[in-house]
Formats: C-alpha cells, sequence, structure tokens
C-alpha cells in the first residue's frame, strides 16, 4: 500500500515521557502520514495508551516534540481546546456522558464547541448514528445499550466534529466477544473511507486487514515497525516474536 | 428493563426462615428495652418530681406555643438563610479549588479548610466580641448566620467536591478530547451528575446546620433555644422545657431527612421511568 509522504499530519520527535521513575515513553518518534492507519501493538504496560494519549494531550511529555499538522501541539486553554477538537479519541471504556441521551453525547461537541445550531447538529447527529446502526437508541441515556452500541455512539460522537485524526485505544478490549465485530466493521469501514488512525489493538485479523502500519512497542520504546503481512509473518525481534507467540496462543 | 434496586435490597439478601425468626426475637427484645427504658424515664421524672403539673401545666397556655413557635420561626430563618449562603460558598469554593489556577485553587483550599477545622462556636465569638470592635454593627441574626454559614460551607465544598470526584473521569477525558474547555466541561458534564449523586449528603448536612443555629443564644437572638431558655427561667421548668425542645428539634431533622430521602427517590425515579418511556 502505497502512503504519500507529503507532511506527516502526526508527528512525534524523541518523546520522552515518565511516571514518577517509571520511564513509559523512550525517545519515541513515529510519523503518521494522512489517511494511514497504524495499529499499536505491544505487551501491556508498554506504553501503548500512554502514547496515543499524548497526541492530544491527555498526557503531558517532558521532552522532545509532537507535532499536529505541521504545528506543535498547544500547551493549554483555548488552543489546546480547539487542536483537540480536530482529533477524534476513542476510549476503551466508551466514556458516554452518561446523564445525556445518545442524540445528546453526539451533539455536545458541535453545538457547545463548534457552536452549530442544535437542530442542525441533531439531523447530522442521527445521520451518524444511522450509519454506525444505532439510530433506533438515540433517545435512550448509555446504561441502557450493550457495550457494543454504546462503543459504537462513542466513535459517532467523534466523527461529529468532523475530525482530522482518530485515536482509538483498545476500542474492543473492554467488549464481549459477540460484539467485537460490530465495532471492528464501523472502524474498517472508516479506513476505508480514508481516515487518518492510530490505534491501539489486539485484534489481528483488524490489523492485517486495515492496517498500513504495525508499530510495535516494548518497555517504552518502539522496537520495530512493518507492515502488518511482514510484522506477523517474520517478525525481527525477539520481543516482537515471543510477544505474538503469546498472544497466538489464545 | 427492571425498575432500580432499592439500596435495602442491594445491601442485604432476601432473609430465609432462619433469619426472619432471629429478626422475630430481635425485635421482641428491642421492643422490650424500648418500654422499659421509658418506664425508667418515667420513673425517674416522678421521682424527681417532674411530673409534677407546675413543670408541665404552662404547655397549655397559647402564649407558651406562641413565643415556641416565634423561637421556631427564628430558628428555620437562621438555617435556611444559612442552608442557602453555605450552599452557595461551599459550590464556589469547590470550583475555585478544581480550578486550573493554581493560586485561586489553593487560596480556595486553604480557605475551606479553616471554615471547615474552625468550630462554629469559636466563628460566633469573632462576629461577636471581635467584630463590634472595630466599629462593625450587625443584627444579631447576622451574627448567627454568617458564623453558621461559613462554618457549614467548608464542609459543604467537600461534599461538593467529593461528588465531582465521583464522577467518571473517563467522561471528562472524553468531553476533552471533544475539545470542551474547562468552564464547559465542569458546566455540562461534571456538575450535572455531581449535584445528583451529593443531594442525601447535602441534606444531611443541612441537618448540621439546623443543630448548630442552638447556639443563637450566644447572640441573643431569638432562636428555639434562646426563646426555651427564657421560658426555662420564666417557670423554673429546666427539664420539661429541655425535653419538648428536644422533639421538636428532632421532628425538624426527621422532616429533613425524610426530604432528603423524598428527593433521592424522586431522582432515581426520574431514570426509571425515562427508561420506561423508550423499552429496549
Ligand atoms: N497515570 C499514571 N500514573 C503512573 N503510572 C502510570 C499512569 N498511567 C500509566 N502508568 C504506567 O505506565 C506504564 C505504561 O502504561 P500504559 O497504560 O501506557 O501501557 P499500555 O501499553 O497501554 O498497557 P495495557 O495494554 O495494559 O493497556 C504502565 O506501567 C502503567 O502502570
Ligand atoms: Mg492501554
Amino acid at each position: 500500500m502505497s502512503i504519500q509522504t507529503s507532511m506527516p499530519i502526526i508527528s512525534m520527535r524523541h518523546v520522552d515521557k515518565h511516571f514518577g521513575q517509571l520511564h513509559v515513553l523512550r525517545d519515541i518518534n513515529l510519523d503518521v502520514a494522512k489517511g494511514e492507519v497504524v495499529v499499536l501493538i505491544g505487551p501491556s504496560g508498554s506504553g501503548k495508551s500512554t502514547l496515543c494519549r499524548t497526541i492530544n494531550r491527555l498526557e503531558t511529555i517532558d521532552s522532545g516534540e509532537i507535532l499536529f499538522e505541521g504545528k506543535p501541539l498547544p500547551q493549554e486553554g483555548k488552543e489546546l481546546a480547539a487542536m483537540r477538537a480536530e482529533i477524534g479519541m476513542v476510549f476503551q471504556s466508551f466514556n458516554l456522558f452518561a446523564h445525556k441521551t445518545i442524540l445528546d453525547n453526539v451533539t455536545m461537541g458541535p453545538v457547545e464547541v463548534l457552536h452549530r445550531p442544535r437542530k442542525e447538529a441533531e439531523a447530522e447527529a442521527m445521520e451518524l448514528l444511522d450509519r454506525v446502526g444505532v439510530a433506533a437508541q438515540a433517545h435512550k441515556v448509555p446504561a441502557q445499550l450493550s457495550g457494543g452500541q454504546q462503543q459504537r455512539v462513542a466513535i459517532a460522537r467523534s466523527l461529529a466534529m468532523h475530525p482530522k485524526a482518530m485515536l482509538f485505544d483498545e476500542p474492543t478490549s473492554a467488549l464481549d466477544p459477540e460484539m467485537i465485530n460490530e465495532v471492528l466493521d464501523v472502524m474498517v469501514e472508516l479506513a476505508g473511507m480514508g481516515m487518518t488512525m492510530v490505534v491501539v489493538t489486539h485484534e489481528m485479523n483488524f490489523a492485517r486487514r486495515v492496517s498500513n502500519r504495525v508499530v510495535f512497542m516494548a518497555d517504552g520504546q518502539i522496537v520495530e515497525q512493518n507492515t502488518p503481512d511482514e510484522f506477523f509473518d517474520h517478525p525481527k525481534s525477539e520481543r516482537a516474536k515471543d510477544f505474538l507467540d503469546s498472544i497466538k496462543g489464545h | 428493563m427492571s425498575a432500580t434496586v432499592s439500596m435495602r435490597d442491594a445491601l442485604y439478601e432476601a432473609p430465609g426462615p432462619k433469619t426472619r425468626k432471629r429478626v422475630l426475637v430481635g425485635t421482641a427484645i428491642s421492643l422490650v428495652l424500648l418500654a422499659l427504658g421509658i418506664a425508667f424515664v418515667i420513673r425517674q421524672f416522678y421521682i424527681n418530681d417532674q411530673l409534677n403539673p407546675k413543670y408541665w401545666s404552662f404547655f397549655g397556655r397559647w402564649t407558651t406555643w406562641r413565643f415556641l413557635l416565634k423561637g421556631l420561626w427564628g430558628t428555620i430563618k437562621v438555617a435556611a438563610t444559612a442552608g442557602v449562603i453555605a450552599m452557595a460558598l461551599g459550590l464556589l469554593l469547590m470550583l475555585g479549588r478544581i480550578s486550573p489556577n493554581k493560586l485561586l485553587s489553593s487560596a480556595c483550599h486553604v480557605i475551606t479548610e479553616i471554615f471547615r477545622s474552625l468550630p462554629s462556636l469559636l466563628l460566633i465569638y469573632f462576629f461577636f466580641l471581635v467584630i463590634p470592635k472595630y466599629g462593625i454593627r450587625m443584627p444579631s441574626f447576622w451574627m448567627i448566620t454568617i458564623p453558621v454559614s461559613l462554618a457549614a460551607s467548608g464542609v459543604l465544598a467537600e461534599v461538593f467536591r467529593a461528588g465531582v470526584n465521583a464522577v467518571p473521569k473517563g467522561q471528562v477525558e472524553a468531553a476533552m478530547s471533544l475539545g470542551m474547555t474547562h468552564g464547559k466541561i465542569t458546566r455540562k458534564i461534571v456538575l450535572p451528575q455531581a449535584l445528583k449523586i451529593v443531594i442525601p449528603s447535602l441534606v444531611s448536612q443541612l441537618v448540621v446546620v439546623v443543630k448548630d443555629t442552638t447556639v443563637a443564644y450566644v447572640v441573643s437572638y431569638p432562636d428555639l433555644m434562646q426563646n426555651a431558655r427564657v421560658l426555662i427561667s420564666n417557670y423554673d421548668a429546666l427539664v420539661s422545657m429541655y425535653f419538648v425542645v428536644a422533639i421538636i428539634y428532632i421532628a425538624i431533622n426527621y422532616a429533613t431527612n425524610q426530604f432528603s430521602v423524598y428527593l433521592a427517590h424522586r431522582m432515581g425515579t426520574q431514570v426509571v421511568s425515562r427508561m420506561d418511556e423508550n423499552p429496549v
């Protein structure tokens, strides 16, 4: 698969981060091109979530720099909020607003951040909910939906902001097995439409089918990266081989 | 969708035959003990001549009750005003404390801790004895209401903060990643859920406010307690008077607590009725 080599949309340069004594990100260098789908994979505690969260500054970094569309991430305030509005994020635990209906969850961003008229935002939200297959649940509250439905709403909520890139942190890990595919299907469709995506996941089928690149992390470092077929079939590092053996065992 | 389980059902499993028997025996024993207790009190009253009509007959007069009711009204006025001020101030202190502005945050933290740890009586003495020395005169109503408000605001700030902390952090992160600012997130996501969570503790804190008002006699404000003291010296009826006043305070606070139960229940059923509208 060929990805245009113009300016990357996300660019991490020599990024380091500690949690106290723990060195969670070590000299991370990662470029993500527009329209690229990058899967982050690695053992538990290797820093995948942390890396993902530094991209929209839910985690700060100690040193190095992160550029979004060539510009350094703003540090705080309105500028930071405006930058976050352009990057969608989907969490492992859905994180829907529990006191709002599904429809209100999806219109929250457009109405409160983009100041779109409510009617218009609701019309678009209904289209998005329809696209992810939960339009019938629009007037329920999150607790009434299954995990798979909630996660699809969370994706719709991100999409309503027309993000330029999306981050997914183990979007299917909290789901019952029979619900995983309904969420992955939505993500496959998104990738097909050219969305730039950084996805932390252990779903190897998804990675093979959709991603342009697999980035393998261990102990806070990027150990190797390659096309999915190369990575899964011919891992180079011992750590990656061990890791792949361990998850194939399941 | 089934209705929400009440707290009781969630905490205790349905009793089996053995448990039912134990509950029955327990109830019987408690009733006997209660009856013995009441008998003991009446006996003590009798022995100490407290059942003498001279200590009770003035309760038959309308003027006594009018005077007590006036005191009760005073108590309610102070408690209600202090409750409202304390809630507003407590909310502001909490909002300041969670603000990203470090200076504002630590200032509010310090103020909260001071109000929370000073005994309200000390604050009352401050407003009663110290402030007038500097030429500031205020009616006795405010001399009791302000200190009680301040003391309660410290506690309420902590109650509100507990509510804010109980809102799942992930929702805040989701709102942040939508590009919402701190203020918007607080108003739209955090507060609506936090306030709902804290209502029961908020109301039980108001009970403390009602109890705090009893020191109003320090500033000679005519609340229930102060008026009761006047009656006590007029009729030389210490025990009977305190007995009646205690029952009135218990009644007020019982009513307040029932109100909190009602509120919590109403909010619970609101969610349920909403679910019923759109069955899965
Ligand atoms: N807020 C935090 N404070 C302190 N340590 C943290 C914090 N968040 C994560 N860590 C630690 O940092 C390390 C990396 O965590 P991270 O969540 O990025 O790993 P991960 O690769 O996403 O793991 P998993 O597969 O379990 O989600 C872990 O050892 C974790 O315990
Ligand atoms: Mg993780």
